[in-house]
């Protein structure tokens, strides 16, 4: 052990659970982008990335949702294989994907804001399912409007031929992943977090 | 998929930071010059970069097969046109070579992913980031590195546990509920127990990291990244 003759500062309580939600619900996001599963209107497997991203901002808020995406964002850049497929490395960050990357952390504080109206976290089955929905959909929306533009811009497409690459490739299965979103989010079977109870 | 392999060839011995600047450096380039001698003098770049890191191009090549598909797609995409010509092979050529260009930007990440530990990766986060936004981006950067394995595991569990009930027929929104509900629950009951043991160790804002040390090996990787971003310029 290196004694570097500092004083140690600690963390506070509030702070560590967040970081700890944050980083475990990004690597969570992770193996979710990585798991493959069949559908019969695709042509490819779907992963359950995006699925991972409404969770994150339902479940953690804007504050701690968007620390979690920063971290899935910065992770994945220096190596940890957590972007769609298991991919890693700070090229996919200039690459065709680079809209999708850089949208969910804006994507997430959208949902975690219009859900709950603040930047904390909030307890999702209280919420009204027109509500959730509705920030959902916010969310999927600039997914894939940053998609889209990411796709034109490091491509060098069209609108339209972006449209075709990028919609039609990775849209299969996006209502279903609302919906799935939404009956987690009002399960009740979730597990409490934060620990010490909603309303930081 | 590459992961870090431990190793002592000149791509494990540079420094983290030298490495990241780089590839930033070389994504700029790449950028800036979209063009076929710029491509020319970049792929060959991008080569030596690989034997550094002694990763051979074909691995590379094929451990970034996914997003290779709509790469090797997009130019057909962008030179198809609704009615005649039916093929603008301008168009589609303009396409080829930005396609191209992410190629070499992903083949040159994938030797800084195989050379680099995430340790040294998270000492160069909070060298990069000062203060606590980097204390928070490196720990939860390592956090996410150890539990992607534990969390792995867990979700295979959950989905023996799904077929096993036969919900391998239910729909897809059946299933990805399913595992959504349990996947959080585990990752939450893991995060609890985590802080804790944070708590009990008296997780700090000022841990010891590794010392970072730049070398005469880095002085070259430095120059040459300076001269690729300045390239645009020319």
């Amino acid at each position: 052990m290196n004694d570097t003759g500092q004083q140690v500062d600690l963390v506070d309580g509030e702070i560590v659970v967040g970081i700890a939600g944050a980083a475990l619900m990004a690597a969570l996001t992770g193996v979710l982008a990585y798991l493959a599963l069949p559908y019969p209107w695709s042509p490819e497997p779907i992963t359950l990335q995006i699925l991972g991203i409404f969770l994150v901002g339902v479940f953690l808020g804007a504050k701690w949702g968007g620390l979690s995406m920063v971290l899935y964002l910065v992770a994945g850049g220096v190596g940890a294989p957590v972007f769609a497929h298991g991919q890693a490395g700070i090229g996919h960050l200039f690459g065709s994907s680079a809209g999708y990357l850089f949208s969910f952390p804006i994507a997430v504080v959208v949902i975690g804001l219009l859900a709950y109206g603040h930047t904390g976290m909030g307890d999702p089955s209280s919420l009204s399912h027109s509500r959730l929905i509705g920030s959902l959909v916010a969310g999927a929306a600039i997914i894939y409007a940053l998609g889209i533009v990411g796709l034109m811009v490091v491509l060098e497409l069209s609108l339209v031929e972006a449209l075709i690459g990028g919609a039609v490739v990775f849209f299969p299965g996006e209502a279903a992943k609302i919906a799935a979103a939404v009956a987690i989010a009002q399960s009740g079977h979730v597990v409490d977090w934060p620990p010490q109870g909603i309303g930081q | 998929m590459l992961t870090y392999e431990p190793g002592t060839t000149v791509g494990h011995r540079l420094d983290a930071r030298a490495k990241l600047g780089f590839q930033i450096a070389f994504a700029v380039a790449a950028f800036a010059h979209t063009t076929m001698s710029g491509m020319a003098v970049l792929s060959v770049l991008a080569l030596a970069v690989l034997a550094t890191a002694r990763v051979s191009p074909l691995r590379a090549l094929w451990s970034i097969r996914v997003p290779l598909v709509l790469l090797a797609f997009a130019p057909l995409l962008a030179a198809a046109t609704l009615g005649p010509p039916w093929l603008d092979i301008g168009d589609g050529l303009v396409t080829a070579l930005a396609s191209y260009r992410v190629v070499l930007i992903l083949l040159v990440s994938t030797a800084y992913v195989v050379t680099t530990a995430p340790r040294e990766s998270r000492a160069a986060i909070q060298w990069a980031v000062p203060g606590r936004p980097g204390v928070v981006l490196g720990i939860g950067v390592s956090l996410i590195f150890r539990f992607l394995p534990v969390l792995q595991s867990d979700l295979r569990r959950i989905r023996d546990a799904i077929a096993a009930r036969g919900g391998e027929n239910a729909s897809l929104r059946r299933r990805a509920e399913l595992i959504g509900i349990l996947g959080v629950s585990r990752t939450f009951r893991r995060a609890n127990r985590l802080a804790l043991a944070m708590q009990a160790r008296c997780f700090s804002w000022n841990p010891t990291l590794p010392p970072l040390s730049a070398t005469r090996l880095d002085v070259p990787v430095v120059a040459l990244s300076s001269m690729l971003l300045l390239s645009p310029l020319l």
